[in-house]
């Protein structure tokens, strides 16, 4: 077989751990040539995800994340996402990335929850910035941060911050987060990070990740993209998808149906301006009518932006961290598009979204 | 070894496929070559269906999925499926480990045992001339890590 020198087994001897080492999403390490493989739909990617990595793995103990700490197995043997991420030393990295500097469109570090995290994202994004000018994104980890620390992130180069809620309502965040076994996040210190993140980067300089189908409402939903828009704040959308193992393993994910207008109604308050007025919902908050011309939304919904992978962008203003695959198996239908949706995906779209039941 | 990866040059392909084909007494053994499983990445789950089932030479009769990639798998012979690999079906690996031999995936009862094997190619110059030109193909798209 090819001989693939870069990807190392961190199964075996030594520890290997950040700052030298990182794990690479396997889109990453197939871009970059570090894996061989290849995307179902054939389509330009270019944004590069990069994960902090540690003997003891994250300290946190989030519900549904294949990172848990308290997940069986070792953190070596973990999924994030569903899929492995291969272990790769940084420089290799570094000196692939440089190699592939004119394809690429978003680099993005992902902190865990541990003591290095800040110390070490600090080495590895003056690493990365010394040798790619590709736009570089920090999904962080709040609590290891303070203001201090996202201004200095700032100094270093990265244009856009992320912060993973995930969980889009206080007692939500509490139940899978905080109230767990080896638990512990703070509702409150997320929203002090968003706060000093939006201040220090500046308006869409930053986004919030929001799970469709961790048990909140589409109210729930729609009130959190309000909140955030009007703070200049993107809301980047993901689809929870059950990860083996985790205390969520057995939770189905969200209807399709659901997905789509929750994916309609964020892009709708988010780049076409629309307020809390336009949505009704029943008894049980569920998003039920849509207060709009029928014809205008699906108008919309036919551009099929709406429906592509919420990603910091790359320089040129396209989108840039594309994810595909990321929420869903190749062999299950699109959640989010990581290329504009094609005749046929619209069509799918389509039944999928029923907007005639929405916007009568 | 041809352009660093393994063939085995004593049975049939289907090129386009990468669909290997050993026959024995009217029973035909298929899998996918170790350049079509590197090529689709890391294997994540393989689908064939149960024996007793029709397979048609160029027709899917089953579903490769791979981390980032999902694609039929095409019978390159026609017939009745008579045994199907369970080993590699609960371990996916053991293709990627073994593509010649322990990873095979489904044997079938040809319906012409004797008949002619349009579109599959034979013999170890065809077979190595071929797999060289498809190893430089795959690299210059970008597929097989280097």
């Amino acid at each position: 077989m090819t001989v693939q020198l870069p990807i190392l087994d961190d199964r075996a001897g030594q520890a290997r751990t950040s700052p030298e080492h990182v794990r690479i999403s396997m889109a990453s390490a197939i871009a970059l040539r570090m894996r061989s493989g290849r995307f179902s739909r054939d389509f330009d990617f270019g944004g590069i995800n990069l994960l902090l990595s540690y003997d003891e793995g994250c300290l946190s103990d989030c519900g549904y994340c294949g990172l848990a700490r308290t997940r069986p197995g070792a953190y070596g043997d973990k999924s994030f996402i569903r899929v492995e991420w291969p272990l790769v030393r940084t420089d290799d990295l570094v000196a692939r990335m440089a190699e592939h500097e004119a394809t690429l469109t978003r680099l993005c570090i992902s902190m865990v929850t541990h003591g290095h995290a800040y110390r070490d994202t600090c080495d590895i994004t003056r690493r990365i910035t010394a040798a790619v000018r590709t736009p570089l994104s920090i999904l962080v980890a709040p609590p290891t941060l303070s203001r201090r620390r996202l201004e200095t992130f700032k100094a270093l180069g990265v244009d856009m911050i992320g912060i993973g809620l995930d969980a889009v309502t206080e007692q939500l965040f509490r139940s899978l987060r905080t109230d767990v076994p080896a638990g512990g996040l703070k509702w409150e210190k997320y929203w002090e990070v968003i706060g000093d993140a939006r201040e220090i980067f500046g308006p869409w300089k930053v986004n919030v990740h929001t799970l469709v189908g961790l048990g909140e409402t589409d109210r729930d939903l729609v009130e959190i993209f309000l909140a955030l828009r009007d703070r200049q704040v993107f809301s980047y959308l993901f689809c929870f998808n059950p990860e083996p193992g985790s205390r969520l393993a057995a939770r189905p994910k969200s209807a399709l149906t659901r997905w789509r207008r929750m994916q309609l109604a964020r892009h709708l308050i988010e780049a076409e301006g629309y307020g809390a007025e336009r949505f009704e919902f029943d008894q049980a908050g569920t998003l039920v009518r849509l207060r709009a011309d029928r014809a205008a939304v699906a108008a919309v919904a036919g551009q099929g932006v709406a429906f592509m992978t919420n990603g910091c962008p790359g320089g040129d203003g396209q989108p840039g961290c594309t994810r595909p695959y990321g929420s869903y198996r190749p062999s299950e239908p699109f959640r989010d598009y990581p290329f504009p949706p094609a005749a046929g995906d619209l069509r799918d779209i389509g039944a999928q979204l029923r907007l005639e039941s929405l916007v009568p | 070894m041809v352009n660093g990866f393994p063939v085995a040059t004593d049975r049939l392909y289907h090129p386009a496929t990468h669909m290997w084909v050993a026959i024995s007494g009217g029973i035909a053994r298929i899998g996918l070559d170790a350049l079509g499983i590197e090529t689709s990445g890391a294997l994540a789950q393989l689908s064939v269906p149960a024996p007793g089932a029709e397979v048609t030479a160029g027709r899917p009769f089953g579903q490769l999925e791979a981390a980032k990639f999902v694609g039929p798998l095409v019978s390159p012979v026609s017939g009745t499926l008579v045994a199907v690999n369970e080993a590699v079906l609960a371990d996916p690996g053991l293709a990627e480990r073994d593509p010649y031999g322990a990873g095979w995936l489904a044997e079938v009862a040809l319906a012409e045992p004797d008949g002619a094997r349009p579109g599959l190619l034979a013999g170890r110059e065809e077979i190595t001339r071929w797999f060289a030109a498809a190893v430089d193909d795959y690299r210059a798209r970008g597929v097989l890590a280097e």
